[in-house]
């Protein structure tokens, strides 16, 4: 099966796109292709539809957790490229876009609607709203870690690089909601890894709620409250 | 675990992104990095080479936000589309591509049977879901559905299709180009 460059029949074009797509055309027939793309519509156009129907097969390859050195470099990378760092930009982190909260809040309300449909002839309750919290480090406002809560009383501690800790300290991971005495331990948390946490002895998840990484001794903190310098730290934002 | 795809505006992130605002990939990375690098592992067959590409995809994703179109697709596909050409054309780039013509096309054969029969089967289960393209891939005959999943997910060339099916090189690209007409139709 040859493709020659200039054919443009519809059928061939949108033979040719397929297997593009598809990824069975060798190194020089997608590099022909792709140079064409710019300039013929009917091309992209048939492209563009094949990556549409083929996406949802991307699923049936496995998630894999990247290394801890994965964000990292590609930050480095973004400063390499001389774009603004993210420091400089803290005043307007992500949770301040409004862009991305108005279609969050949208695309909530469409869930939140949709799901409470479905479960209506289950029960009558309303399915809970999803929480995020970012947790900067408070000097350079770099973020660390994110938090996401798909309901109230669970929730995923996902680090974004690998957070330096010294060999004799411990990261502790707190939290204290508004009207709260203080802030509770959540447990240990090692650099780089995902934690999945019940929040079921505690009560559940408010907006504002704050969430903080200390450092403390190997065991953490002896004394039941938090000791050492905040690492990382940062409040539940209600996604609708 | 990350958001419900439908939680994510993936849309509103590479406009941020589009506007230089660095913390929308850091919550784009946090979203879909592992979903990403399981895509390109596949293909690339190689942890340290599948994040190379997940860095370069990130900075293009970075780069290019701006020339995304949402008339042209949705944003999470540009996404991974993005990602993936980037795994294939590294696959396609780097490997000693076995270059077929009419002559190596006939040597392949006995290289097939000499490695054993290797009967592909369905190795991977649908996923749950409602997904138009699972319904048309039912439709297909089992080795020909194989050989679209393994093309499209594991990056497999013609001809590594052929030997790993055992069937000759001419009928494995006939088989595709006929499922992929067949799958047009189907989905329109």
């Amino acid at each position: 099966m040859t493709f020659t460059p200039d054919n443009s029949d519809p059928a061939d074009l949108d033979a040719l796109a397929g297997e593009y797509v598809l990824g069975t055309l060798n190194g020089q027939q997608r590099r022909a292709l792709e140079q064409r793309l710019p300039h013929e519509p009917d091309l992209q156009a048939a492209v563009d539809r094949w990556e549409a129907r083929l996406l949802p097969l991307n699923d049936l390859a496995p998630a894999q957790q990247p290394s801890e050195r994965l964000w990292p470099r590609i930050e480095r990378s973004l400063n390499a490229l001389n774009v603004p760092a993210s420091p400089t930009q803290a005043s307007t982190g992500w949770w301040n876009l409004l862009p991305l909260w108005r279609g969050l809040t949208a695309a909530g309300l469409a869930a939140t609607l949709a799901l409470g449909v479905a479960l209506w002839s289950v029960t009558p309750a309303i399915s809970p709203p999803a929480y995020v919290v970012v947790l900067v480090a408070p000097q350079s406002q770099a973020p660390g870690w994110v938090i996401q809560a798909n309901d109230r009383e669970h929730i995923q501690l996902i680090p974004l690089g690998v957070a330096q800790v010294p060999g004799d300290k411990a990261l502790e991971f707190w939290t204290k909601a508004d009207d709260w005495a203080g802030p509770v331990s959540l447990g240990l948390v090692k650099p780089g890894q995902v934690l999945s946490l019940p929040l079921d002895r505690l009560p559940p998840l408010s907006p504002n709620q704050l969430f903080e990484l200390t450092l403390e001794g190997p065991n953490g903190s002896t004394t039941g409250k938090p000791t050492g310098p905040i690492q990382f730290i940062g409040r539940a934002v209600k996604v609708i | 675990m990350t958001l419900p795809e439908p939680l994510f505006d993936y849309e509103a992130c590479l406009l941020a992104c589009a506007r230089g605002e660095q913390q929308a990939l850091v919550a784009l990375y946090a979203q879909e990095s592992a979903r990403l690098l399981g895509v390109a592992k596949r293909i690339a067959r190689d942890s340290a080479l599948a994040e190379d590409i997940v860095h370069d995809a990130f900075i293009k994703i970075w780069m290019r936000a701006a020339s995304f179109d949402p008339g042209r697709g949705s944003a999470r596909g540009w996404i991974f589309s993005l990602t993936r050409h980037l795994a294939l054309n590294c696959r396609r780039d780097t490997r000693l591509e076995i270059q077929v013509s009419e002559s190596s096309e006939l040597a392949l054969q006995p290289l097939a049977t000499l490695d054993g029969r290797h009967q592909m089967q369905d190795p991977l289960q649908w996923p749950d879901g409602c997904e138009r393209i699972y319904g048309c891939l039912e439709q297909l005959d089992p080795a020909r559905r194989s050989c679209i999943v393994h093309a499209y997910v594991d990056g497999y060339t013609h001809a590594e299709i052929a030997n790993k099916l055992d069937t000759p090189l001419g009928t494995v690209k006939a088989w595709i180009k006929r499922s992929l007409s067949a799958l047009r139709e189907c989905m329109g």
